[in-house]
Protein backbone atom coordinates (compact mmCIF):
# COMPACT_ATOMS: atom_id res chain seq x y z
CA UNK A 1 0.00 0.00 0.00
CA UNK A 2 2.38 2.45 0.76
CA UNK A 3 4.39 2.07 -2.21
CA UNK A 4 1.42 2.76 -3.82
CA UNK A 5 1.08 5.91 -2.00
CA UNK A 6 4.43 6.87 -3.14
CA UNK A 7 3.96 6.68 -6.85
CA UNK A 8 0.79 8.74 -6.42
CA UNK A 9 3.09 11.29 -4.82
CA UNK A 10 5.16 11.16 -7.64
CA UNK A 11 2.38 11.16 -9.89
CA UNK A 12 0.94 14.14 -8.19
CA UNK A 13 4.23 16.11 -8.35
CA UNK A 14 4.64 15.64 -11.69
CA UNK A 15 0.85 16.65 -12.16
CA UNK A 16 0.84 19.94 -10.39
CA UNK A 17 3.99 21.35 -11.68
CA UNK A 18 2.87 20.28 -15.31
CA UNK A 19 -0.73 22.34 -14.37
CA UNK A 20 1.78 25.51 -13.45
CA UNK A 21 3.43 25.70 -16.32
CA UNK A 22 1.57 23.88 -18.92
CA UNK A 23 4.45 23.81 -20.85
CA UNK A 24 4.47 20.04 -21.78
CA UNK A 25 0.63 19.47 -22.93
CA UNK A 26 0.78 23.31 -25.06
CA UNK A 27 4.32 21.66 -27.18
CA UNK A 28 2.79 18.57 -27.36
CA UNK A 29 -0.81 19.45 -28.67
CA UNK A 30 0.87 22.17 -30.73
CA UNK A 31 2.90 19.72 -32.18
CA UNK A 32 0.22 17.03 -33.34
CA UNK A 33 -2.10 19.86 -34.80
CA UNK A 34 1.37 20.82 -36.87
CA UNK A 35 1.74 17.36 -37.98
CA UNK A 36 -1.64 16.77 -39.29
CA UNK A 37 -1.39 20.18 -41.40
CA UNK A 38 1.90 19.28 -42.64
CA UNK A 39 0.92 15.62 -43.00
CA UNK A 40 -2.51 16.99 -45.32
CA UNK A 41 -0.34 18.79 -47.87
CA UNK A 42 2.89 16.12 -47.27
CA UNK A 43 -0.01 13.94 -48.87
CA UNK A 44 -2.09 15.91 -51.42
CA UNK A 45 -4.27 18.47 -50.67
CA UNK A 46 -6.27 17.70 -53.50
CA UNK A 47 -6.36 13.88 -51.74
CA UNK A 48 -9.94 13.74 -49.62
CA UNK A 49 -9.60 10.31 -48.52
CA UNK A 50 -6.50 9.38 -46.51
CA UNK A 51 -8.06 6.83 -44.53
CA UNK A 52 -5.99 3.76 -45.65
CA UNK A 53 -2.79 5.56 -43.92
CA UNK A 54 -4.88 6.70 -41.25
CA UNK A 55 -2.80 4.33 -38.51
CA UNK A 56 0.55 5.60 -40.00
CA UNK A 57 -0.08 8.98 -39.44
CA UNK A 58 -1.71 8.54 -36.29
CA UNK A 59 1.27 6.85 -35.04
CA UNK A 60 3.67 9.02 -36.18
CA UNK A 61 2.16 12.17 -34.84
CA UNK A 62 1.66 10.42 -31.01
CA UNK A 63 5.08 8.91 -31.26
CA UNK A 64 6.76 11.73 -31.96
CA UNK A 65 4.94 14.19 -29.73
CA UNK A 66 5.65 11.45 -26.84
CA UNK A 67 9.34 11.78 -27.56
CA UNK A 68 8.80 15.57 -27.06
CA UNK A 69 6.67 14.81 -23.76
CA UNK A 70 9.09 12.04 -22.65
CA UNK A 71 12.26 14.46 -22.98
CA UNK A 72 10.47 17.26 -21.23
CA UNK A 73 9.47 15.37 -18.06
CA UNK A 74 13.12 14.17 -17.59
CA UNK A 75 14.95 17.40 -18.87
CA UNK A 76 12.83 19.56 -15.58
CA UNK A 77 14.35 16.94 -12.91
CA UNK A 78 17.79 17.09 -13.93
CA UNK A 79 17.90 20.79 -14.58
CA UNK A 80 16.48 21.59 -11.33
CA UNK A 81 18.13 18.58 -9.23
CA UNK A 82 14.55 16.95 -8.58
CA UNK A 83 16.39 13.79 -9.34
CA UNK A 84 18.66 14.22 -7.01
CA UNK A 85 15.78 15.08 -4.27
CA UNK A 86 13.80 11.81 -5.48
CA UNK A 87 16.69 9.60 -5.29
CA UNK A 88 17.40 11.10 -1.54
CA UNK A 89 13.71 10.48 -0.57
CA UNK A 90 13.12 7.25 1.00
CA UNK A 91 11.56 5.65 -1.80
CA UNK A 92 12.13 2.55 -4.00
CA UNK A 93 13.95 3.36 -6.85
CA UNK A 94 11.26 1.26 -9.41
CA UNK A 95 8.69 3.32 -7.43
CA UNK A 96 10.49 5.90 -8.81
CA UNK A 97 10.33 4.57 -12.24
CA UNK A 98 6.40 3.41 -12.35
CA UNK A 99 5.80 7.38 -10.86
CA UNK A 100 7.43 8.64 -13.46
CA UNK A 101 6.25 6.31 -16.22
CA UNK A 102 2.27 6.91 -14.72
CA UNK A 103 2.61 10.41 -15.20
CA UNK A 104 4.11 9.88 -18.97
CA UNK A 105 1.18 7.69 -19.76
CA UNK A 106 -1.22 10.27 -18.34
CA UNK A 107 0.04 13.02 -20.33
CA UNK A 108 0.25 11.18 -23.92
CA UNK A 109 -3.23 10.10 -23.07
CA UNK A 110 -4.57 13.57 -21.91
CA UNK A 111 -3.10 14.92 -25.89
CA UNK A 112 -4.77 11.97 -27.67
CA UNK A 113 -7.85 11.81 -26.01
CA UNK A 114 -8.01 15.87 -27.11
CA UNK A 115 -6.71 15.37 -30.30
CA UNK A 116 -8.31 12.27 -31.88
CA UNK A 117 -11.39 13.54 -32.65
CA UNK A 118 -9.50 16.33 -34.67
CA UNK A 119 -7.84 13.86 -36.73
CA UNK A 120 -10.83 11.69 -36.86
CA UNK A 121 -12.56 14.80 -38.65
CA UNK A 122 -9.38 15.49 -40.72
CA UNK A 123 -8.81 12.34 -41.73
CA UNK A 124 -10.58 9.72 -41.60
CA UNK A 125 -13.88 8.87 -43.95
CA UNK A 126 -15.10 5.54 -42.00
CA UNK A 127 -17.41 5.73 -39.06
CA UNK A 128 -15.22 3.91 -37.03
CA UNK A 129 -17.59 4.06 -33.91
CA UNK A 130 -19.19 0.70 -33.41
CA UNK A 131 -15.41 -0.74 -32.91
CA UNK A 132 -14.11 2.39 -30.38
CA UNK A 133 -14.01 -0.08 -27.53
CA UNK A 134 -11.59 -2.48 -29.84
CA UNK A 135 -9.73 0.93 -30.77
CA UNK A 136 -9.29 2.78 -27.10
CA UNK A 137 -8.12 -0.80 -26.00
CA UNK A 138 -5.26 -0.88 -29.27
CA UNK A 139 -4.67 3.10 -28.03
CA UNK A 140 -4.17 1.89 -24.14
CA UNK A 141 -1.78 -0.89 -24.90
CA UNK A 142 0.25 1.16 -27.03
CA UNK A 143 0.52 4.15 -24.76
CA UNK A 144 1.74 2.05 -22.21
CA UNK A 145 4.33 0.25 -24.46
CA UNK A 146 5.55 3.36 -25.32
CA UNK A 147 5.46 4.91 -21.79
CA UNK A 148 7.00 1.94 -20.00
CA UNK A 149 9.97 2.18 -22.81
CA UNK A 150 10.20 5.97 -23.20
CA UNK A 151 10.82 6.27 -19.48
CA UNK A 152 13.59 3.98 -18.99
CA UNK A 153 15.37 5.36 -22.08
CA UNK A 154 14.82 8.62 -21.59
CA UNK A 155 16.51 8.30 -18.50
CA UNK A 156 19.64 6.82 -19.88
CA UNK A 157 19.36 9.97 -22.42
CA UNK A 158 18.97 12.23 -20.08
CA UNK A 159 22.27 11.00 -18.29
CA UNK A 160 24.59 11.47 -22.07
CA UNK A 161 26.26 14.49 -23.08
CA UNK A 162 23.72 15.25 -25.93
CA UNK A 163 21.09 14.86 -23.48
CA UNK A 164 17.83 14.90 -25.60
CA UNK A 165 19.39 13.97 -28.76
CA UNK A 166 19.89 10.65 -27.61
CA UNK A 167 16.28 9.95 -26.59
CA UNK A 168 15.13 9.59 -30.65
CA UNK A 169 18.15 7.28 -31.88
CA UNK A 170 17.60 4.65 -29.11
CA UNK A 171 14.15 4.75 -28.78
CA UNK A 172 12.77 4.85 -31.93
CA UNK A 173 14.34 1.34 -33.44
CA UNK A 174 13.49 -0.15 -30.11
CA UNK A 175 9.62 1.16 -30.48
CA UNK A 176 9.03 -0.52 -33.62
CA UNK A 177 7.62 -3.69 -32.92
CA UNK A 178 4.96 -1.69 -31.28
CA UNK A 179 4.73 1.07 -33.56
CA UNK A 180 3.67 -1.86 -35.95
CA UNK A 181 1.47 -3.51 -33.92
CA UNK A 182 -0.19 -0.65 -33.01
CA UNK A 183 -0.26 0.91 -36.86
CA UNK A 184 -2.34 -2.55 -37.72
CA UNK A 185 -4.44 -2.74 -35.21
CA UNK A 186 -6.04 0.96 -35.31
CA UNK A 187 -5.37 1.49 -38.91
CA UNK A 188 -7.35 -1.42 -40.21
CA UNK A 189 -10.18 -0.57 -37.34
CA UNK A 190 -10.48 2.94 -38.83
CA UNK A 191 -10.35 1.40 -42.36
CA UNK A 192 -13.47 -0.65 -41.21
CA UNK A 193 -11.56 -3.76 -41.39
CA UNK A 194 -14.41 -6.98 -42.04
CA UNK A 195 -11.35 -8.91 -41.26
CA UNK A 196 -10.69 -8.89 -37.58
CA UNK A 197 -8.08 -11.65 -37.22
CA UNK A 198 -5.18 -9.15 -37.85
CA UNK A 199 -6.33 -6.51 -35.18
CA UNK A 200 -6.73 -9.72 -32.71
CA UNK A 201 -3.45 -10.84 -33.61
CA UNK A 202 -1.83 -7.20 -33.21
CA UNK A 203 -3.23 -6.55 -29.83
CA UNK A 204 -2.58 -9.91 -28.39
CA UNK A 205 1.11 -8.65 -29.53
CA UNK A 206 0.86 -5.37 -28.32
CA UNK A 207 -0.21 -7.14 -24.65
CA UNK A 208 3.05 -9.20 -24.81
CA UNK A 209 5.36 -6.23 -25.70
CA UNK A 210 3.86 -4.35 -22.75
CA UNK A 211 4.30 -6.98 -20.48
CA UNK A 212 7.96 -7.48 -21.40
CA UNK A 213 8.96 -4.58 -21.11
CA UNK A 214 7.17 -2.65 -18.20
CA UNK A 215 9.01 -6.47 -16.29
CA UNK A 216 12.04 -5.42 -17.96
CA UNK A 217 12.18 -1.72 -17.39
CA UNK A 218 11.11 -2.32 -13.70
CA UNK A 219 13.79 -4.29 -13.52
CA UNK A 220 16.33 -2.29 -15.00
CA UNK A 221 15.49 1.03 -13.62
CA UNK A 222 17.73 0.51 -10.85
CA UNK A 223 21.07 0.10 -12.52
CA UNK A 224 19.88 3.29 -14.49
CA UNK A 225 19.94 5.66 -11.97
CA UNK A 226 23.28 4.13 -10.56
CA UNK A 227 24.50 4.66 -7.33
CA UNK B 1 47.39 -21.79 -24.11
CA UNK B 2 44.99 -19.16 -23.33
CA UNK B 3 46.55 -16.01 -25.04
CA UNK B 4 46.48 -18.34 -28.24
CA UNK B 5 43.06 -19.04 -28.25
CA UNK B 6 42.10 -16.67 -30.92
CA UNK B 7 44.30 -17.61 -32.85
CA UNK B 8 43.60 -21.27 -33.29
CA UNK B 9 40.24 -21.02 -33.52
CA UNK B 10 40.48 -18.01 -36.48
CA UNK B 11 42.60 -20.59 -37.77
CA UNK B 12 40.00 -22.96 -37.38
CA UNK B 13 38.02 -20.94 -39.16
CA UNK B 14 39.84 -20.19 -42.32
CA UNK B 15 40.27 -24.09 -42.53
CA UNK B 16 36.29 -24.34 -42.68
CA UNK B 17 34.87 -22.09 -44.52
CA UNK B 18 37.40 -22.28 -47.32
CA UNK B 19 35.83 -26.13 -46.99
CA UNK B 20 32.32 -24.23 -47.55
CA UNK B 21 33.50 -22.55 -50.43
CA UNK B 22 34.33 -25.95 -51.82
CA UNK B 23 31.13 -27.58 -50.89
CA UNK B 24 29.18 -24.88 -51.47
CA UNK B 25 30.89 -24.38 -55.47
CA UNK B 26 31.95 -27.76 -56.34
CA UNK B 27 30.32 -30.39 -54.12
CA UNK B 28 26.64 -29.90 -53.68
CA UNK B 29 24.17 -29.97 -56.53
CA UNK B 30 22.24 -27.39 -58.17
CA UNK B 31 18.89 -27.12 -56.99
CA UNK B 32 16.91 -27.41 -60.43
CA UNK B 33 13.15 -25.81 -60.40
CA UNK B 34 10.54 -25.99 -62.78
CA UNK B 35 11.35 -21.77 -63.64
CA UNK B 36 15.27 -23.06 -63.78
CA UNK B 37 16.23 -26.19 -65.45
CA UNK B 38 19.27 -25.15 -65.32
CA UNK B 39 19.92 -25.15 -61.46
CA UNK B 40 19.56 -21.66 -59.52
CA UNK B 41 22.63 -20.56 -58.40
CA UNK B 42 22.02 -18.19 -56.28
CA UNK B 43 21.12 -20.83 -53.82
CA UNK B 44 24.66 -21.31 -52.81
CA UNK B 45 24.63 -17.74 -50.76
CA UNK B 46 22.45 -20.27 -48.65
CA UNK B 47 25.47 -21.50 -47.09
CA UNK B 48 26.71 -18.53 -46.06
CA UNK B 49 23.89 -16.33 -45.20
CA UNK B 50 22.30 -18.43 -42.97
CA UNK B 51 25.00 -19.54 -40.85
CA UNK B 52 25.56 -15.78 -40.73
CA UNK B 53 22.32 -14.83 -39.79
CA UNK B 54 22.61 -17.69 -36.54
CA UNK B 55 25.98 -16.24 -35.85
CA UNK B 56 24.57 -12.85 -35.18
CA UNK B 57 21.66 -14.22 -33.62
CA UNK B 58 24.20 -15.78 -30.95
CA UNK B 59 26.19 -12.49 -30.99
CA UNK B 60 23.38 -10.28 -29.79
CA UNK B 61 22.36 -12.69 -27.45
CA UNK B 62 25.76 -13.02 -25.51
CA UNK B 63 26.03 -9.31 -25.58
CA UNK B 64 22.80 -9.29 -23.55
CA UNK B 65 24.02 -12.24 -21.60
CA UNK B 66 27.56 -10.72 -20.62
CA UNK B 67 25.36 -7.36 -19.80
CA UNK B 68 23.43 -9.02 -17.43
CA UNK B 69 26.74 -10.86 -15.65
CA UNK B 70 28.09 -7.19 -15.95
CA UNK B 71 25.50 -5.75 -14.30
CA UNK B 72 24.99 -8.76 -10.95
CA UNK B 73 28.96 -9.24 -10.87
CA UNK B 74 30.09 -5.30 -11.60
CA UNK B 75 33.20 -6.95 -12.84
CA UNK B 76 34.65 -4.85 -16.33
CA UNK B 77 35.41 -8.04 -18.17
CA UNK B 78 32.01 -8.73 -18.85
CA UNK B 79 30.92 -4.84 -20.07
CA UNK B 80 34.09 -5.64 -22.87
CA UNK B 81 33.05 -9.21 -23.43
CA UNK B 82 29.33 -7.57 -23.88
CA UNK B 83 30.64 -4.38 -26.37
CA UNK B 84 32.96 -6.58 -28.16
CA UNK B 85 29.42 -8.99 -28.78
CA UNK B 86 27.58 -6.60 -29.90
CA UNK B 87 29.77 -5.07 -32.09
CA UNK B 88 30.25 -8.38 -33.78
CA UNK B 89 26.50 -8.58 -33.82
CA UNK B 90 26.57 -5.31 -35.55
CA UNK B 91 28.79 -6.94 -37.84
CA UNK B 92 27.44 -9.87 -38.76
CA UNK B 93 23.81 -8.31 -38.88
CA UNK B 94 25.62 -6.10 -41.69
CA UNK B 95 27.15 -9.10 -43.29
CA UNK B 96 23.91 -10.50 -43.21
CA UNK B 97 22.04 -7.91 -44.59
CA UNK B 98 24.43 -7.62 -47.67
CA UNK B 99 24.14 -11.49 -48.51
CA UNK B 100 20.27 -10.97 -48.51
CA UNK B 101 20.26 -8.42 -50.52
CA UNK B 102 22.58 -9.76 -52.95
CA UNK B 103 20.17 -12.92 -53.26
CA UNK B 104 17.35 -10.44 -53.46
CA UNK B 105 18.75 -8.78 -56.60
CA UNK B 106 19.29 -12.21 -58.20
CA UNK B 107 15.97 -13.57 -57.54
CA UNK B 108 13.39 -10.88 -57.67
CA UNK B 109 15.27 -8.36 -59.73
CA UNK B 110 15.28 -5.76 -57.33
CA UNK B 111 17.97 -4.37 -54.77
CA UNK B 112 15.60 -4.19 -52.24
CA UNK B 113 12.32 -5.56 -51.04
CA UNK B 114 10.66 -4.86 -47.44
CA UNK B 115 10.65 -8.65 -47.02
CA UNK B 116 10.14 -9.46 -43.19
CA UNK B 117 13.94 -11.03 -42.69
CA UNK B 118 15.60 -8.14 -44.62
CA UNK B 119 13.53 -5.47 -42.78
CA UNK B 120 14.25 -7.62 -39.39
CA UNK B 121 17.76 -7.31 -39.56
CA UNK B 122 17.64 -3.73 -40.77
CA UNK B 123 15.27 -3.19 -37.80
CA UNK B 124 18.77 -4.94 -35.86
CA UNK B 125 20.95 -2.74 -37.36
CA UNK B 126 19.49 0.05 -36.43
CA UNK B 127 19.44 -1.17 -33.13
CA UNK B 128 22.83 -1.76 -32.34
CA UNK B 129 24.04 1.29 -34.32
CA UNK B 130 22.41 3.04 -31.53
CA UNK B 131 24.63 1.40 -28.81
CA UNK B 132 27.60 2.76 -30.22
CA UNK B 133 26.19 6.18 -30.12
CA UNK B 134 25.18 5.42 -26.13
CA UNK B 135 28.50 4.51 -25.94
CA UNK B 136 30.43 7.50 -27.57
CA UNK B 137 28.38 9.99 -25.74
CA UNK B 138 29.02 9.07 -21.78
CA UNK B 139 32.48 9.78 -20.29
CA UNK B 140 32.01 8.55 -16.89
CA UNK B 141 33.37 4.60 -17.44
CA UNK B 142 30.55 3.26 -14.40
CA UNK B 143 27.93 5.01 -16.25
CA UNK B 144 28.57 4.15 -19.54
CA UNK B 145 29.23 0.57 -18.52
CA UNK B 146 25.64 0.31 -16.98
CA UNK B 147 23.97 2.34 -19.89
CA UNK B 148 25.45 0.06 -22.12
CA UNK B 149 24.39 -3.19 -20.77
CA UNK B 150 21.01 -1.73 -20.06
CA UNK B 151 20.63 -1.13 -23.81
CA UNK B 152 22.63 -4.78 -24.99
CA UNK B 153 19.73 -6.45 -23.15
CA UNK B 154 16.72 -4.18 -24.00
CA UNK B 155 18.19 -4.80 -27.76
CA UNK B 156 18.52 -8.51 -28.12
CA UNK B 157 14.97 -8.81 -26.80
CA UNK B 158 13.63 -6.33 -29.07
CA UNK B 159 15.25 -8.82 -32.24
CA UNK B 160 12.77 -11.15 -31.82
CA UNK B 161 10.13 -9.14 -30.99
CA UNK B 162 10.89 -7.27 -34.19
CA UNK B 163 10.67 -10.23 -36.14
CA UNK B 164 7.20 -11.28 -34.95
CA UNK B 165 5.76 -7.68 -35.02
CA UNK B 166 6.65 -7.90 -39.10
CA UNK B 167 4.56 -11.02 -39.38
CA UNK B 168 1.84 -8.86 -37.82
CA UNK B 169 1.35 -6.79 -41.29
CA UNK B 170 -1.04 -8.35 -43.57
CA UNK B 171 -0.02 -10.01 -46.74
CA UNK B 172 3.25 -10.48 -46.97
CA UNK B 173 5.13 -13.30 -48.12
CA UNK B 174 7.31 -14.86 -45.39
CA UNK B 175 8.92 -18.37 -46.72
CA UNK B 176 12.04 -17.27 -48.75
CA UNK B 177 14.53 -20.15 -48.47
CA UNK B 178 12.73 -23.37 -49.32
CA UNK B 179 15.16 -25.66 -49.30
CA UNK B 180 14.03 -26.56 -45.40
CA UNK B 181 15.89 -29.28 -43.37
CA UNK B 182 13.80 -31.96 -44.66
CA UNK B 183 14.74 -31.72 -48.26
CA UNK B 184 17.86 -31.13 -48.03
CA UNK B 185 20.54 -33.71 -49.61
CA UNK B 186 23.26 -34.56 -47.86
CA UNK B 187 25.93 -33.29 -48.98
CA UNK B 188 23.90 -29.78 -48.72
CA UNK B 189 23.72 -30.38 -45.08
CA UNK B 190 27.62 -31.23 -44.38
CA UNK B 191 28.63 -28.26 -46.06
CA UNK B 192 25.66 -26.09 -44.36
CA UNK B 193 26.83 -27.64 -41.14
CA UNK B 194 30.38 -26.54 -42.24
CA UNK B 195 29.60 -23.39 -42.48
CA UNK B 196 28.03 -22.83 -39.09
CA UNK B 197 30.66 -24.42 -37.18
CA UNK B 198 33.11 -22.27 -38.89
CA UNK B 199 31.25 -19.09 -38.59
CA UNK B 200 30.74 -20.10 -35.47
CA UNK B 201 34.56 -20.86 -34.76
CA UNK B 202 34.95 -16.86 -36.46
CA UNK B 203 33.06 -15.37 -33.99
CA UNK B 204 34.90 -16.90 -31.44
CA UNK B 205 38.08 -15.89 -32.45
CA UNK B 206 36.87 -12.23 -33.10
CA UNK B 207 35.51 -11.97 -29.72
CA UNK B 208 38.24 -13.08 -27.95
CA UNK B 209 40.51 -10.86 -29.66
CA UNK B 210 38.41 -7.85 -29.73
CA UNK B 211 37.70 -8.38 -25.82
CA UNK B 212 41.71 -8.75 -25.21
CA UNK B 213 42.23 -5.29 -27.14
CA UNK B 214 39.52 -3.58 -25.23
CA UNK B 215 41.39 -4.58 -21.76
CA UNK B 216 44.94 -3.72 -23.08
CA UNK B 217 43.57 -0.55 -23.98
CA UNK B 218 42.22 0.56 -20.42
CA UNK B 219 45.42 -1.30 -19.27
CA UNK B 220 46.91 1.46 -21.83
CA UNK B 221 44.86 4.42 -20.38
CA UNK B 222 45.54 3.64 -17.13
CA UNK B 223 49.25 3.59 -17.47
CA UNK B 224 49.04 7.06 -19.34
CA UNK B 225 47.52 8.07 -16.65
CA UNK B 226 50.12 7.58 -14.21
CA UNK B 227 53.06 9.21 -16.29
CA UNK B 228 50.72 12.44 -17.08
CA UNK B 229 49.65 12.81 -13.25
Amino acid sequence: MSSLRQIAAILKKDIISELRTKEMLTSMFLFVMLTMVIFNYAFGADRNNLTPFGGGMLWITFLFTAILGLNRSFVHEKDEGCLEGLLLAPVDRPVIYLGKMTGNLIFLSVIEIVTLPIFTVFFISHNYFPQIGWFIIALILSNLGISATGTLLATISINTKTRDMMLPILFLPIIIPLLIGAVVSTGQIMAGTKNFESVYSSLKFLGVYDIIFLLISYGLYDFVLGE
Amino acid sequence: MKQRMGLVFGIIAGILLLAVFYGAFMVTPMIVTPKAPDGVFSQKMFYFHVPIALTSFVASAIGAIAAILFLVKKERKYDFISYSSVQLALLFGFLVEWTGIIWTRMEWGAWWAWEPRLTTYLIFMLVYAGYFVLRSSVSDENARARYCAVYAIIAAINTPLSFFSIRLIPAVHPVVFTTSGASMETSMLVTFLIGMAGMTCLFISLLITRTKTESLKEEVDYLKNIIGG
